[in-house]
């Protein structure tokens, strides 16, 4: 019965003549006396044939070549008049990153222009004795952050 | 250097010819692997269609070392399962059976063999994806287990555990249809 599993589950690879010679012998030994893995096998077998023979679908010659060529011409076109489209996947992944570059320097620049006026500024009140506005404040501490 | 290295080369060197040699060579192998997944003409030219501009965009990146067909299997595999995917589940087309009930002409043993396809058909179509794809490739492509684990990326237990699997189920939704094809 335990032999019987084993073999089971390497039929299949014996029907496809997958198996090592020491292991194909070893099945042809089991099936010599044991009628249920034999009729097993023959059903396996019954059923490998019956998709092997299953019916072929055929196209003519040219019918995919001239579908291709149609859609292929009209990708290109479409590259033309879209140039993103023509460079590439990756290329197209990457264009964020420079736009996520500029808004950073961008950012930066702001930042670093107020952090000069907000500093002037909060030492200029200071002396004069002026209000301290909360926008001096952290113009201040975004600077000294550098 | 392989037939289809040489067909590649040429299409690398700007020969469009090449690239079409490989597709009238291999158009009816995708289509029959697609439609055997899917069970719809219609929907398993424009998949065939689909894998072959997938190869025409990626064939400056196939490494010659490796073998065309491998390569070609693999996208066609992987397109139809994001077909399926994208379709949520398996529908079953009784239209796209070949043959199918409807054949009630011509002599009684070619009415039989239609209906035995269509029966055959129809069971196929029933067996999970995962594992019929691993049977279409051994049994209708004649690929060896190892060809198939590169395919489908998996170990050669792994396939021939589908295969199995697949002609288990296959079996028993034939007995379960009336029996009469096995």
């Amino acid at each position: 019965m335990k032999e019987c599993a084993k073999v089971k589950r390497m039929l299949s690879r014996y029907l496809d003549k997958e198996l090592k010679d020491s292991e194909s012998a070893m099945i042809d030994a089991h099936l010599t006396g044991c009628s249920v893995c034999k009729k097993e096998l023959s059903e396996l077998s019954l059923v490998k044939k019956l998709v092997s023979g299953i019916e072929r679908k055929t196209l003519p010659q040219d019918y995919l070549v001239s579908r291709l060529r149609e859609q292929i011409a009209d990708e290109k076109k479409h590259a033309k008049g879209f140039p993103l489209v023509g460079i590439g996947s990756l290329a197209r992944r990457l264009i964020p990153v420079p736009a996520f570059a500029i808004i950073a320097v961008t950012l930066f620049l702001v930042i670093n222009s107020m952090r000069g006026v907000s500093e002037n500024s909060l030492e200029d009140n200071m002396l004069n004795g002026n209000t301290v506005t909360a926008e001096m404040a952290l113009g201040v501490i975004l600077g000294a952050q550098n | 250097m392989n037939e289809d290295t040489l067909y590649i080369e040429q299409f690398l060197e700007g020969k469009e010819a090449g690239f079409e040699i490989l597709v009238r060579k291999y158009q009816d192998r995708v289509l029959n692997i697609v439609y055997s997944l899917i069970g719809k003409d219609r929907e398993s030219e424009d998949i065939a269609q689909e894998v072959f501009l997938k190869v025409y965009q990626g064939l400056k990146f196939f490494k010659k070392h490796s073998q065309f067909s491998t390569w070609l299997y693999r996208i066609t595999v992987n397109t139809t399962y994001g077909f399926l995917r994208k379709r949520g589940r398996f529908v079953r087309d009784e239209g796209a059976i070949e043959g199918g009930a409807a054949a009630g002409e011509g002599p009684r043993g070619t009415l039989l063999i239609k209906e035995r396809a269509a029966m055959l058909r129809a069971a196929l179509e029933k067996v999970p994806v995962k594992f019929r794809a691993a049977m279409v490739l051994k049994d209708i492509e004649g690929l060896s287990y190892s060809e198939i684990a590169k395919i489908l990326r998996c170990s050669i237990g792994t396939v021939e555990s589908k295969i199995y699997r697949a002609r288990q189920f296959l079996k028993a939704e034939l007995v379960k249809e009336g029996g009469e094809a096995i």
